[in-house]
């Protein structure tokens, strides 16, 4: 009885006895942002749309007005969005209208906010294209990048796999079976018009267009052996880039085009290599694990995500100049968005959007069935 | 004296040898110089796929591989054998498929299969099949000859088959 009085006095004491100290709560370094429920017929559905972008984008935190750096306001009607920024002074940073319906005109408008208040690109437009077996088959489905709009965009009934969307989301290369070979076709998703492009003997496979979309680079087997090609964006002019007793797969593009970074189990088991964009030697990435693949480069070109087998497999995340490799996750097949900061991968019956600096992950396309080697527009 | 001489010369000249072999000149040096032989595949033929109706499977044994390999063991290169014989008394052409098992990442399974259905048809060229004879194809993990898990199942996978076309 003694000791706990002498510790509720002490309790008391510790309250009453000091100015109690400033919390300054820090969600990362998010910026606050009020936002006002948009006016207007379609302000609802925008709104909510607006403020999952606002959350899901990492950069803010939506506060009471009176904590807000910045006012989110504006109205949604007719397929157009009204949207308006204000300073805490009450001066206008953005005002601008955006089209394309309640869904895509918030979206744009997100990613505008996001440029204007960080500097950095926004992924609330961008589209995600990845395979799934709802249908039973193997087939590719595109949707927005947090999981709306899903669509299934062939109907092939054989085995359609590694989907590759254009940087701009305005074409998508493939690799399809229907031949009772792989070989890569393309699709304009503007038109539909859907071609193939690759179908060299043996298999053709892995498209990864390059930054400008101009390029393709591809494991073609049509040598004896499979080895990383680049090939013009229409399919013509293969152009061998290495010549190794290994399998190469999976090429990335560095941001200015230059560099390729693949795998290769050139050395036994698959390793991350990096190789100039005109040919060359390959030079190995060492990354601390000692099966890498299905490697993603960063947009602003500081890091490459890739899956390491650790036991099961794992999302891991190298920095370019430092040299450091983390495991950010579990699961396959990481694709960075457009801001470099978030990741889409799988995890087998979902793909997943990973925030990297926080690791805050949520699942943004489940119930399709096994669901993987997702590719995401910028 | 002499012998002296000749061995250092011999000497020398295995260095040199060895030295050149290093050194990987010509368009297709690989990462470390190794010379690479690939020896290109043929046009395919017209209508004729693995699964196609007019093309027999089942004839000859699959060749089965160890995990994450495409190296064909002493055990399996007698099948081998057996299909060079059979080729050398028809005029059908082959298709190889490659499989994997469903343990690694899915683009790099299509590669490994595909270098399994290569390894395959390099090891008919050695004896003495012609390489216009024999396409390969990749099917990577899909279609498991055996869709369970577990070692025995996967061992099943790991393989490569044969198709003669018709």
């Amino acid at each position: 009885m003694k000791r706990v009085t002498i510790l509720l006095f002490l309790f008391a004491s510790a309250l009453h006895g000091q100015e109690a100290p400033t919390i300054t709560i820090r969600k990362g370094e998010t910026i606050n942002v009020g936002l006002q429920t948009l006016g207007g017929s379609e302000g609802a559905a925008s709104t909510k749309v607006l403020q999952n972008d606002l959350d899901l984008s990492g950069w803010f935190s939506i506060s009471p007005p009176e904590r807000a750096s910045y006012i989110i306001s504006g109205s949604s009607a007719g397929g157009t969005l009204q949207g308006q920024v204000t300073d805490q002074r009450g001066s206008v940073v953005l005002q601008k209208s955006y089209s394309g319906g309640p869904r895509l005109a918030a979206h744009r408008f997100a990613d505008d906010i996001v440029e204007t208040l960080t500097g950095h690109k926004g992924i609330a437009s961008s589209r995600i294209a990845f395979v799934s077996t709802r249908s039973g088959r193997k087939e590719i489905y595109t949707a927005d990048y947090d999981g709306a709009n899903v669509r299934q965009l062939t109907h092939d009934n054989s085995i359609s796999v590694a989907p590759a969307l254009a940087p701009n989301g305005s074409k998508l290369a493939y690799t399809g079976y229907q031949s009772g070979y792989a070989d890569i076709y393309l699709i304009d998703l503007g038109s539909g018009a859907r071609s193939r492009i690759i179908k060299f003997p043996g298999t053709n496979s892995g498209a990864a267009f390059s930054p400008n979309g101009g390029q393709i680079a591809c494991t073609l087997s049509k040598d004896g052996n499979p080895e990383l090609y680049v090939i013009g964006a229409g399919g013509g002019g293969a152009r061998r880039l290495t010549s190794t007793r290994g399998v190469e797969s999976s090429p990335t593009w560095s941001p200015d085009g230059s560099q390729i970074i693949y795998s290769s189990d050139e050395r036994g088991s698959p390793q991350l290599f990096r190789i100039g964009a005109g040919g060359g030697s390959g030079q190995l990435i060492p990354t601390g694990h000692n099966y890498c693949t299905e490697p993603s480069w960063s947009p602003d070109g500081r890091r490459v995500a890739f899956t390491a087998r650790t036991g099961g497999f794992s999302i891991a995340v190298k920095d370019l100049q430092s040299g450091a490799t983390n495991l950010v996750a579990s699961g396959e097949d990481p694709v960075w968005g457009a801001d470099s900061r978030h990741i889409i991968f799988s995890s087998g019956s979902s793909l997943v959007l990973l925030d990297v600096p926080t690791g805050r992950s949520v699942p943004i396309v489940t119930g399709l069935g096994k669901v993987t080697e997702p590719s995401w527009s910028r | 004296m002499k012998k002296l001489l000749t061995f250092g010369v011999m000497i020398l000249l295995a260095a040199t040898f060895d030295a050149c072999k290093k050194k990987g000149t010509g368009p297709y040096a690989g990462i470390e110089g190794d010379y690479v032989s690939g020896t290109p595949l043929p046009d395919r033929i017209e209508g004729a796929n693995f699964f196609g109706s007019n093309v027999t499977r089942g004839q000859f044994s699959p060749v089965y591989f160890a995990y994450d390999s495409s190296a064909i063991s002493d055990s399996e290169s007698g099948k081998i054998q057996r299909v060079a014989s059979a080729m050398k008394s028809m005029s059908n052409t082959l298709i190889i498929a490659g499989f994997t098992d469903e343990r690694g990442t899915e683009e790099y399974n299509r590669g490994l299969g595909e270098k399994r259905a290569q390894a395959v048809r390099d090891a008919l060229i050695s004896q003495g099949v012609s390489g216009g004879r024999i396409q390969t194809v990749s099917f990577g993990e899909e279609m498991p000859a055996d869709p369970g898990g577990g070692e025995s199942a996967w061992a099943m996978n790991r393989r490569a088959e044969f198709g003669v076309v018709k």
